[in-house]
């Protein structure tokens, strides 16, 4: 109930920050989402304490489900990396508002 | 044999990273064209091959069935590989004639991109599917960045937002799909969603998340505000394998969870229809060229799904042959309006004018393209519209009698669109650009349109010859126990 809760808590502050102008906003509400997702990942696993999923450490029929442990680890990854680059962005584009373009030194007219 | 599938991801992955390794320009460009071109002749091989053998499969590290990572190539996987190593082969020869695969590490993300194409197309497996998407996305965040007009960098913003967020949804789907299945195997999943309410939800998550890649109608709007920003031969790159890879993958996996049977299956109906409505009259709207093509894309997306709503062999079948006839012709047109916008600096409909006199080799293979997008004779897109529309038809009762009149007056939308392109970049006073009057589009600029074209006016004299491979491809979307065999090995 409590991981359900925090679910529902992560996913609508993220959709508010998704929806701001600012993309440094954008980005934060992005990681709320993704963390969230990540729950609901480990919760479509068992939330509950079970053994280490290794043969000869625990009994397999306590052995918790290592599939979602590796589904979160990947969506960790690349969540990271692209978080790394939407704030890149942040940073080039400069302005937000789009008032002012951004100066490539390009012809806005093409 | 089938180990060899692996080569499809291996090969373009060692050799961008090779790339980054080795700065050596004429390097870069051989690699740039012998691995996609390597890449369609292996997958026309395995077209071939799969004549005899409908479904290859090969688990990595041979794992038991059903664990390992699995590789599956079918007739549709081995037709996508053939056409995405084509269309990335011309794009990398339309970026060297305009100087972009100079830049620093557009050869190797071009390669990252094919890496993660042919990956998704290829697996076999719901988890693998979402790691190859985001292979195929991370260096598209980057292309669609470093070349275009001004606009690219607010695009990109929001091009990266929209498709991390569609993963994160896919993701979770996925999830959905592992608790309430067991199991993210394609294979171990086939028709699961028809016994149990819980995996056909998780599947629509799952579902969703695709048709936002591709670009349906309520979710369109990140695609046609994106893509024109790029430059041409990025774009046309995307157009021809990024959002055909979320059609497949909704192929793949509706035909595999659902067998065509998904209680929600008139949500996906209404959306279907809306989006070629939108797609085809939107196109009023824009201008610029590669703005006119984009909407005509969405349109595209929604008239390939036609065929996978009816799903009987006819529709899925004429669904496929349009994607493949859609990849190609799409193709061609934006690589052609980039040959223009190349020599004379715009896209725009205000300042191109007269054209026909300057450029009669562009006029002549853009009246092909855009007679292709409307679906009329000599080109690929006549068979593809009159085979559809006798799929559409095979839905009965009234939802055929929608689908007819949506396509037929979506045709005629686009065809009167197209015409007020057409008449302001090619028709018309003189050009009034500052450009010298002997300084026209070569042959160096349009060839790789002009091939696409070509091989689309070939499709319409030729379809006799192709078709019975787009019916295999459909046959194997329906009848499931090869690749169950394949996969399972039992």
């Amino acid at each position: 109930m409590i991981i359900i809760f925090t679910i529902f808590v992560l996913v609508s502050g993220g959709t508010f920050l998704v929806l701001q102008r600012s993309m440094v906003r954008a980005v934060f509400g992005l990681g709320l989402i993704s963390h969230a997702v990540n729950l609901i990942l480990l919760v479509s696993g068992v939330p509950a304490w079970r053994g280490e999923p290794i043969t000869s450490e625990a009994d397999l029929a306590r052995a918790a489900d290592p599939l979602p442990q590796a589904f979160v680890l990947t969506a960790i990854v690349i969540t990271l990396a692209v978080t790394i680059l939407m704030l890149a962005l942040a940073v080039i584009g400069h302005n937000d508002d789009q008032v002012r373009h951004p100066e490539t030194g390009e012809d806005h007219d093409s | 044999m089938s180990a060899l599938l692996t080569m499809f991801v291996a090969v373009p992955l060692l050799s961008a990273g090779l790339l980054v390794v080795i700065r050596n320009h004429a390097v870069a460009r051989a690699l740039l064209l012998v691995v996609p071109a390597a890449s369609a002749i292996g997958g026309g091989l395995l077209v071939a091959a799969h004549g005899s053998t409908p479904v290859l499969a090969h688990t990595v590290g041979t794992y038991l069935p059903g664990v390992g990572i699995v590789f599956v190539s079918d007739t549709l996987s081995a037709l996508m590989l053939l056409l995405v190593g084509v269309l990335t082969a011309l794009c990398a020869g339309f970026l060297m004639r305009t100087g972009e695969d100079e830049l620093r590490l557009v050869p190797s993300l071009i390669l990252l991109l094919l890496t993660g194409v042919n990956g998704a197309l290829l697996t076999g497996d719901l988890f693998n599917l979402f790691v190859f998407i985001e292979v195929m996305l991370l260096p598209s965040y980057a292309l669609i960045a470093v070349t275009g007009v001004w606009r690219r960098l607010g695009a990109g913003r929001m091009f990266v937002i929209v498709n991390l967020l569609a993963s994160t949804v896919f993701v979770m789907g996925v999830g959905l799909v592992y608790g309430a299945a067991g199991t993210v195997n394609l294979a171990a999943l086939a028709g699961a969603a028809q016994d149990d309410p819980q995996v056909s939800l998780a599947g629509a998550v799952v579902l969703f998340a695709m048709l936002v890649k591709a670009g349906v109608v309520p979710m369109h709007g990140w695609l046609p505000r994106a893509y024109p920003a790029t430059s041409a031969g990025i774009m046309a790159l995307f157009s021809g394998i990024h959002t055909k890879v979320g059609l497949y993958a909704v192929f793949r996996i509706y035909s595999t969870l659902y067998g065509g049977e998904a209680t929600w299956l008139p949500i996906l109906l209404a959306l279907v229809i809306a989006t070629v409505l939108v797609g085809s009259f939107a196109t009023f709207g824009e201008k610029r060229i590669r703005g006119a093509l984009a909407y005509q894309m969405v349109a595209g997306v929604g008239q390939i799904l036609i065929g996978l709503v009816v799903f009987t062999q006819l529709s899925l079948t004429a669904g496929l042959f349009y994607m493949v006839h859609h990849m190609i012709t799409m193709g061609g047109l934006i690589l052609l309006s980039g040959a223009l916008e190349h020599v004379y600096g715009t896209g725009r409909l205000d300042r191109l004018s007269g054209l026909l006199r300057r450029d009669r080799a562009v006029a002549a293979f853009m009246a092909l393209g855009f007679l292709s997008l409307v679906g009329l004779p000599p080109t690929s897109g006549l068979w593809g519209k009159a085979t559809l529309l006798g799929g559409a038809a095979q839905a009965g009762g009234a939802t055929a009698w929608l689908l007819l009149g949506t396509v037929v007056a979506a045709s005629i939308a686009s065809l009167m669109a197209l015409q007020h392109v057409w008449r302001n970049v090619f028709q018309g006073r003189p050009l009034e650009l500052d450009v010298d009057d002997d300084v026209t589009t070569t042959w160096g600029d349009l060839w790789p349109g002009a091939t696409l074209i070509s091989i689309s006016v070939a499709l319409f004299v030729l379809a006799g010859v192709a078709w019975p491979f787009f019916d295999e491809a459909a046959t194997r979307l329906i009848d499931l126990a090869p690749y169950l065999q394949a996969v399972m090995g039992s």
